[in-house]
C-alpha cells in the first residue's frame, strides 16, 4: 500500500518550491474577500476604473466667493479632485544609496514599521469660468494590503515569495502597520438595495404619531458608500421618509419627496399607490389621506417642491452659494434619497413600493422582515470600508481648503487674490494634508473618526490583529465575521441565534462561547462573497422577453401582480405565476451560461403567501453579498446561490432527501456548511454538538506552528511547537488547506484507563519517556524592543547612543558585546543587562535590564535602521527564545473539546504496557466520556491505530459513515487485518505489579494538541511579600508578586468549619498584623505618644496618653493595620473611636 | 582620584568596529534573487545602511565565544 501521507511530494515542494503555482491553491481563496474588495479600489470590474474614482467623482466641485465687488457673491473659485492615485511603497525619493526601490512587506514587519505607499490627488480648480489649472497634490502614504494589486508581491508564487522572505503560501489579506499585521474585520450590515420591513418600538421615538412600523433600504451608491432611507408609518396613516446626513436625522413627507421626483399628478400617484387594488379600503383610505394632507404645504408643482426642499436644506447641505432652491433640492434628492438610483422615475417607482409594502406591513398582509436573518444580510468588506474612509477624508480635506479660504477672506480679505494662482497653492499648502496618516490611525487602532458616521453603527472595533499563535487561528482572522458591537451591548438574545437561513453561509459550530456567542461568525469554507460587479445591462431585455411589464405605466397593474426588481430598481411588474416561470427560466440560463446570465445573480423569488414575507421577484447582481456553491440537479452543473434566494429554494443535503419534482439542487457535501476549522475536527458527526464547538476554540490556542518564516517575524510573542506531526486521522480538507506545512499537535498513544490515581477531574498522565522524546516541546518567542529616539527630545542632537562606556563592570560585559547589544545565543536570567546605551550628557552608560521572570536565550538580534537610513543606530529588536517543555500543569487536549491538565509524569517502567509491549503515551480517565459523548474521540482512536498499523493516512471527514456502514466496522476490520482486537481493546499489564489488569483497555492513536496555557505563565505563590503601604496588606496582582485574594465567601467557609484560628491566620497574622499602643482608659487608639528617651542608657521610650496624660493605662495590643487606618480616617471626619480593652 | 584624570580629557577608547549582517535579499537582472548577506563593519554612530545595498536591516553576527549552559 503507497503512503498516503504524502510527505515525499510535500518535501520536494519545500524543496523545490514552483514559481507557477502554489502548493495549495485553495488557500489562496479564504482571503479573497479582503483582497478582491480592496483590489477594487484602484480596479473595479472590467475597466481601468476603481471605487476611488467613482469616489472622487461622488465628491464632486467646491465652489467658494470671495465676495468682492458691490452686488452678489463676487469672485468664484471651484475646485474639484481630477484623480487620485496609490503607488507602491517604495524608498524616500531622496535616498540614493539603496539598490532597490521596492519596499517589501517583510522589512515592514522587521522594522516595525507601515507597509504604505504615496497618495497622490490631482486637484484641478478653476477662476471663475477661466482656464482649468492642475496641480499633483502629496497626501501621505496610505496603507496598503499585502499581496493586492499595490503590493510588490502581486502575482507572485512560492519561490518568489520564500525569496522575499514571506511563507511560501503567503495569502495576503492584512495591512501592516507598526510591524503588527492588521485585518479590517468584516462586518454584517443590511442587504443594500433591498427593501425590509421593519416593526421597532424605538420609532416611536421619533416623534408624535410616530408607531412602530416602518420599511428601510439601504442604498448604495457605486463607490459602495450608502445611505439607509426608512418610511415611517404614522398613526394617522401617513407616511414619512427618513434619511440621515452628517449624523443628522432628517424626515420629509413621502409625498413631497414624491412630487419632487418626478413631475407628477395626485392621480398618477393614486394610480402607483394602490395599483388597481381600489377595493382595498385600508389601502386607499390612507392613499387619500397621504394625498389630501399634504395640501396644506401648498406645492402643486414639482418645482415648488423642490423649491420648498432647496429652501430647508440649503445651509444642511453645504452647497455653492450660485445654486438656485430648485437646484438645491435636486441635489439633496440625489445626494439622500434612494441614492443606488440615478434617475428620478426609479426613485419615484421604488418609494412607491416602498409606501406600498409599509401599509401591507401594517395591514398584516405581510409580516415584518428579520433583520437578523443572513437572507437581508450582506458583508461589509475591509476594502469598501477602507474607500469609503478614504473618500470621506478626501471630501473633508477639500472642505477645509474651503474653510481656510473663508477663514483668509475673515481675516485678510486683502491678500485674498483669485486671479492669482499661486494663493490657491498656497492654500493647498496650508491645509494639513496627511490623508494617509488618518487612515494609519484607522488601522492601528480600528477606530472610525467620521463625521458622517458612514452609514455605520460602531466608532471602534474596526480592526484586529491576525495572530499568529498557530495556523487555525491566523486562518480564522480572515474568516470571521461580525455582526457589529452594537448588538454586544444588547440585553436580548435574538441576533444571537442561529438561523437557517444561514445555513451553509455561516458555519453553525465554529462561534466562541460567552460573551461573543452568535455574534462572531465564521464563514462556511465555501461560501464566498461576490466582489465584481456584475453585467447586468441584457436584464431589462431578458425579463421584457419573459413577460414582465414595463415601467411606464402603473395604471396597467393588476392588484395581484408583484414587482420585479434588479438592485433594488423596479423593472416591471407580472403576476406571481409569471415571476416563477421567469426566475425558473433565469436559474436555468444561469446555470447553462445562456443569454450571458452572470453565474452570482441571485434570483430571489418570493411566493405569496397569507401573511409571510412580501412578494416580488428580486434580482441581485451587486458585490457584498454570500454566495455558494450547491449542485443543480438538473444538469450537475455548478450553481451560486445568495442568502436571499436560498430561503425559498429546495436544496437536499445527501442523495436520499431528494424528492422528484420538488428538489432543484443538491449540496456538494454535506461539510460544505463547516467553516475551515470546524471541518478539521476528526469524525464531529460523532461528537455532542458543544464539544465540537469547544475544538474550534481550543483548535485556535493550541501551541502550533505559526510560520514558515520565523526568522523574519517580529511579533512580540510566538508560540513554537518543536516537535509537530502531520496527524493520522485527518479529514481531506486537511490536505487541500496545506495544513501539513503548519502542524498543530502530536500523535500520542492514548490509554483511557483509571490506573495512576492522578487522573481525575480531566486530568491526564504524561509518560515520562514520551515526555523526554519532545512529545509537547515548545518555544516562546518573546520579542523587546529597544528604542532610544524615545528618549530624545525633539529638536535636539542625538543625546543617547547604543554601546559601553569604560567602566562597565565585568558581568555586564559577560552578556553584552561592545556595541551594547547583547551576544547571541547567550542566556539572560531575570535582573541580567539586556542591552547598554551610554547617555551622552551623563557620561553614564545605561543599562536596560531582562525583567522576564523566565530564563531567556537571545535569539536574534535586528539593528533596526531610519527610513532614510541617514541616523545611527537607535532602534533594535532583540527576539528571545524560552523553552518551555511541558511540566505538570501544563494544558493539552485531543480534537473533541477533551481538554485536561497534566498532572504527573509518570515514570515509564510504571506505566501499564499491552501484550506486545506498547506503552501508553497519554493516559485519560473513563470518566471523562460519560456525560460528554465524545465517541469521535474514541472513533478517532480506533482509525489512528488501524491507521498507524498499516501506514496509511486515515479520512476522517464527516457523514461519511451512516448505520450500515458503520465506521466501527470499517476500523474494527482493519484493525483485525492488523492482528489487533476489533474493537480497539487490549490486554493490559500493570507496570508496577506486573499481573494483568482485568478488564481490557481502550488503547489508539489520538492527535494531542498542546495549549498555550501554561502554568509558568499563571502561577502565583506569595509567603512574604510586597506590601500595599497604605493598609499594609499584601498587594494584589501577579506580575507584582501579590497574593490571592482570601474573600468574604472563603471567611465563611472558615468559619461555617469552626476553624477560626485558620482565620486568625490567613485575615491577620499572615496579612497586616500589627502592634498598636492603646489607651486602656479613655480607648483611644491615636492619643498614645511615646514621651522622651527615658534614660540616656536606654533608649526605652515611654508612652503616655495625650488625653489621660498618663502611661498608666498604655497597652500594647496587636490589630489590623488598616483598622488603625480606619480609626485615622474617622478622626478626620470627627468620630471618635473608643477601644474597650480589657486584660 | 589624582588630579590628572581631571581636565585633560580621557583617552578615547579604540573605536570599536562591530560586524553585522545585511537582512536583504538582492533582485539581480533577470529576475534572480540572492540574499545580501553581506558582512557590513559599522563604527558606533554611523547609519545603518549596507553598504551594498544600502539596506536599512542588519543582522548581529553570532558570537564566536563559546556560550555554555548547566546541563540538566
Amino acid at each position: 500500500m503507497p503512503s498516503t501521507f504524502r510527505t515525499l511530494e510535500r518535501e520536494e515542494a519545500f524543496r523545490n518550491p514552483s514559481n507557477k503555482k502554489f502548493g495549495t491553491p485553495e488557500l489562496q481563496e479564504v482571503v479573497k474577500p479582503h483582497l478582491e474588495s480592496f483590489d477594487s479600489l484602484t480596479k473595479f470590474g472590467n475597466g481601468d476604473t476603481g471605487l476611488l474614482d467613482l469616489a472622487v467623482k461622488d465628491i464632486g466641485h467646491k465652489t467658494v466667493f470671495d465676495g468682492v465687488g458691490e452686488d452678489g457673491l463676487g469672485n468664484k473659485i471651484t475646485y474639484w479632485i481630477e484623480g487620485i492615485s496609490i503607488a507602491k511603497p517604495a524608498v524616500n525619493v531622496r535616498d540614493t544609496t539603496s539598490l532597490h526601490r521596492e519596499i517589501y512587506p517583510s522589512e515592514c514587519r522587521e522594522r516595525l514599521v507601515t507597509y504604505k505607499g504615496r497618495l497622490q490627488a490631482t486637484i484641478n480648480w478653476r477662476f471663475n469660468d477661466g482656464p482649468v489649472n492642475t496641480e499633483l497634490k502629496e497626501l501621505g502614504q496610505v496603507p496598503l494590503m499585502i499581496k493586492s494589486n499595490k503590493c510588490h508581491l502581486y502575482g507572485l508564487y512560492s519561490k518568489g515569495l520564500i525569496e522575499r522572505h514571506e511563507e511560501s503560501e503567503e495569502m495576503g489579506g492584512y495591512f501592516i502597520v507598526n510591524g503588527i499585521e492588521k485585518i479590517i474585520r468584516l462586518l454584517i450590515v443590511p442587504r443594500r438595495n433591498h427593501v425590509v420591513a421593519i416593526i421597532r418600538n424605538s420609532f416611536q421615538n421619533r416623534g408624535p404619531t410616530y408607531s412602530p412600523y416602518g420599511c428601510s433600504i439601504r442604498c448604495t451608491r457605486p463607490d459602495q458608500t450608502s445611505l439607509t432611507n426608512t418610511v415611517h408609518y404614522l398613526t394617522d396613516g401617513n407616511a414619512m421618509i427618513r434619511f440621515a446626513w452628517r449624523k443628522q436625522e432628517y424626515m420629509i413627507p413621502a409625498i413631497m419627496i414624491l412630487k419632487a421626483l418626478i413631475d407628477t399628478s395626485d392621480k398618477e400617484i393614486f394610480d402607483a399607490l394602490c395599483q388597481g387594488d381600489t377595493k382595498n379600503t385600508f389601502l386607499t383610505d390612507r392613499i387619500e389621506l397621504l394625498l389630501r394632507s399634504f395640501k396644506v404645504y401648498n406645492l402643486y408643482t414639482r418645482e415648488s417642491c423642490l423649491r420648498y426642499l432647496g429652501d430647508k436644506f440649503r445651509v444642511v447641505m453645504d452647497v455653492a452659494e450660485d445654486m438656485t432652491d430648485v437646484q438645491v433640492g435636486e441635489e439633496l434628492l440625489r445626494k439622500a434619497v434612494l441614492v443606488h438610483l440615478k434617475e428620478g422615475r426609479d426613485k419615484f417607482n421604488l418609494l412607491v413600493f416602498m409606501i406600498r409594502k409599509l401599509y401591507s406591513l401594517v395591514s398584516g398582509e405581510c409580516c415584518e422582515d428579520n433583520p437578523d436573518s443572513p437572507q437581508h444580510q450582506e458583508v461589509l468588506l475591509g476594502g469598501h470600508l477602507y474607500g469609503m474612509i478614504l473618500k470621506e477624508k478626501l471630501f473633508d480635506w477639500l472642505t477645509s481648503i474651503k474653510t481656510q479660504i473663508r477663514t483668509d477672506i475673515r481675516l485678510k480679505s486683502s491678500k485674498v487674490d483669485f486671479m492669482n494662482n499661486k494663493y490657491f497653492t498656497g492654500v493647498m499648502s496650508k491645509v494639513p494634508s496627511d490623508v494617509g496618516g488618518k487612515l494609519s490611525y484607522f488601522l492601528a487602532t480600528g477606530n472610525l473618526v467620521s463625521n458622517t458616521g458612514l452609514d455605520l453603527q460602531q466608532a471602534t472595533g474596526y480592526t484586529i490583529v491576525a495572530e499568529k499563535l498557530n495556523f487555525y487561528r491566523y486562518i480564522s482572522h480572515f474568516r470571521c465575521i461580525h455582526r457589529g458591537a452594537f448588538f454586544a451591548e444588547l440585553k436580548t438574545t435574538t441576533v444571537r441565534k442561529l438561523l437557517p437561513e444561514a445555513w451553509g453561509f455561516l458555519c453553525p459550530v465554529h462561534t466562541p462561547d460567552g460573551s461573543p456567542c452568535g455574534l462572531l461568525n465564521h464563514l462556511a469554507h465555501k461560501c464566498k462573497v461576490v466582489n465584481e460587479p456584475l453585467d447586468v445591462s441584457m436584464m431589462p431585455r431578458l425579463l421584457a422577453s419573459l413577460g414582465v411589464s414595463q415601467t411606464v405605466l402603473h395604471t396597467i397593474n393588476r392588484p395581484d401582480y408583484v414587482c420585479v426588481q434588479l438592485d433594488g430598481k423596479i423593472v416591471g411588474w407580472c403576476s406571481i405565476k409569471a415571476a416563477l416561470k421567469v426566475s425558473q427560466s433565469l436559474r436555468f440560463w444561469k446555470v447553462t451560461g445562456q443569454h450571458n446570465v452572470p453565474a452570482d445573480l441571485e434570483i430571489g423569488y418570493v411566493p405569496t403567501s397569507h401573511g409571510g414575507q412580501y412578494p416580488g421577484l428580486y434580482l441581485f447582481s451587486t458585490p457584498a453579498r454570500m454566495m455558494r456553491p450547491v449542485k443543480y440537479l438538473a444538469n450537475g452543473n455548478t450553481d451560486m446561490i445568495g442568502s436571499f434566494e436560498q430561503v425559498y429554494m429546495d436544496i437536499a443535503c445527501l442523495q436520499d432527501e431528494v424528492i422528484p419534482g420538488i428538489s432543484t439542487h443538491i449540496e456538494f457535501t454535506p461539510t460544505n456548511v463547516l467553516s475551515i476549522v470546524a471541518n478539521m475536527t476528526p469524525f464531529s458527526d460523532f461528537n455532542q454538538s458543544p464539544r465540537n464547538m469547544y475544538q474550534c476554540q481550543m483548535g485556535k490556542q493550541t501551541m502550533g506552528t505559526p510560520s514558515t518564516a520565523l526568522n523574519h517575524r517580529t511579533d512580540n510573542k510566538m508560540y513554537r511547537l518543536q516537535s509537530g506531526q502531520t496527524p493520522v486521522v485527518r479529514p481531506d480538507l486537511h490536505n487541500l488547506y496545506g495544513f501539513d506545512g503548519f502542524p498543530n499537535g502530536t500523535n500520542a498513544i492514548v490509554a483511557v484507563i483509571s490506573y495512576t490515581g492522578y487522573d481525575m477531574e480531566d486530568a491526564m498522565i504524561l509518560n515520562k519517556s514520551v515526555h523526554e522524546r519532545g512529545f509537547g516541546y515548545g518555544t516562546v518567542y518573546k520579542a523587546e524592543v529597544v528604542d532610544l529616539s524615545d528618549l530624545r527630545v525633539t529638536g535636539e542632537p542625538i543625546m543617547h547612543h547604543f554601546g559601553l562606556a569604560g567602566g562597565v563592570n565585568k558581568k555586564v560585559r559577560e552578556k553584552l558585546d561592545e556595541d551594547g547589544l547583547p551576544f547571541i545565543g547567550v542566556q539572560l536570567k531575570a535582573g541580567d543587562p539586556l542591552c547598554a546605551y551610554v547617555d551622552e550628557t551623563t557620561g553614564q552608560t545605561i543599562i536596560k535590564k531582562y525583567k522576564g521572570p523566565e530564563d531567556g536565550l537571545v535569539d536574534e538580534v535586528r539593528l533596526i535602521g531610519d527610513d532614510a537610513s541617514s541616523t545611527e543606530l537607535q532602534k533594535v529588536h532583540i527576539k528571545l527564545r524560552i523553552t518551555r517543555s511541558p511540566i505538570i500543569g501544563d494544558k493539552f487536549s485531543s480534537r473533541h473539546g477533551q481538554k485536561g491538565v497534566c498532572s504527573q509524569k509518570w515514570p515509564a517502567v510504571d506505566m501499564p504496557f499491552t501484550e506486545s509491549g506498547m506503552q501508553p503515551d497519554v493516559i485519560i480517565n473513563p470518566h471523562a466520556f460519560p456525560s460528554r459523548m465524545t465517541i469521535g474521540m474514541f472513533v478517532e482512536s480506533l482509525a489512528g491505530k488501524a491507521g498507524a498499523l498499516h501506514g496509511i493516512a486515515q479520512d476522517s471527514t464527516p457523514f461519511k459513515f451512516n448505520e450500515q456502514n458503520t465506521a466501527a466496522d470499517y476500523f474494527g476490520d482493519q484493525l483485525l487485518a492488523a492482528g489487533y482486537n476489533y474493537h480497539g481493546n487490549e490486554a493490559m499489564y500493570s507496570g508496577i505489579t506486573g499481573e494483568e489488569l482485568k478488564m481490557d483497555i481502550y488503547i489508539g492513536v489520538v492527535y494531542y494538541q498542546r495549549l498555550r496555557h501554561m502554568v509558568s505563565d499563571k502561577y502565583q505563590v506569595r509567603t512574604t511579600g510586597p506590601v500595599h503601604n497604605l493598609t499594609m496588606q499584601p498587594v494584589k496582582g501577579r506580575k507584582r508578586a501579590g497574593g490571592i485574594r482570601f474573600g468574604e465567601m472563603e471567611r465563611d467557609s472558615l468559619l461555617a468549619h469552626g476553624v477560626s484560628f485558620l482565620l486568625q491566620d490567613r485575615l491577620m497574622n499572615c496579612s497586616d498584623y500589627s502592634q498598636a499602643h492603646v489607651c486602656r482608659l479613655c480607648g483611644s487608639l491615636v492619643s498614645p505618644i511615646s514621651t522622651k528617651v527615658a534614660s540616656s542608657v536606654s533608649s526605652r521610650r515611654n508612652v503616655e496618653c495625650r488625653v489621660c496624660n498618663t502611661s498608666k493605662g498604655i497597652e500594647v495590643v496587636a490589630i489590623p493595620y488598616v483598622f488603625r487606618y480606619l480609626t485615622t480616617e474617622l478622626m478626620s471626619m470627627g468620630i471618635k473611636l473608643t477601644l474597650g480593652v480589657k486584660p | 582620584m589624582n588630579a590628572g584624570a581631571y581636565g585633560t580629557p580621557q583617552p578615547r577608547q579604540p573605536v570599536q568596529q562591530m560586524a553585522y549582517i545585511c537582512a536583504a535579499h538582492l533582485i539581480t537582472y533577470p529576475r534572480l534573487i540572492i540574499a545580501c548577506g553581506s558582512e557590513n563593519t559599522i563604527k558606533p554612530r554611523e547609519p545603518i545602511r549596507c553598504q551594498d545595498c544600502g539596506h536599512r536591516i542588519m543582522y548581529k553576527k553570532r558570537t564566536r565565544r563559546m556560550v555554555q549552559f548547566e546541563a540538566r
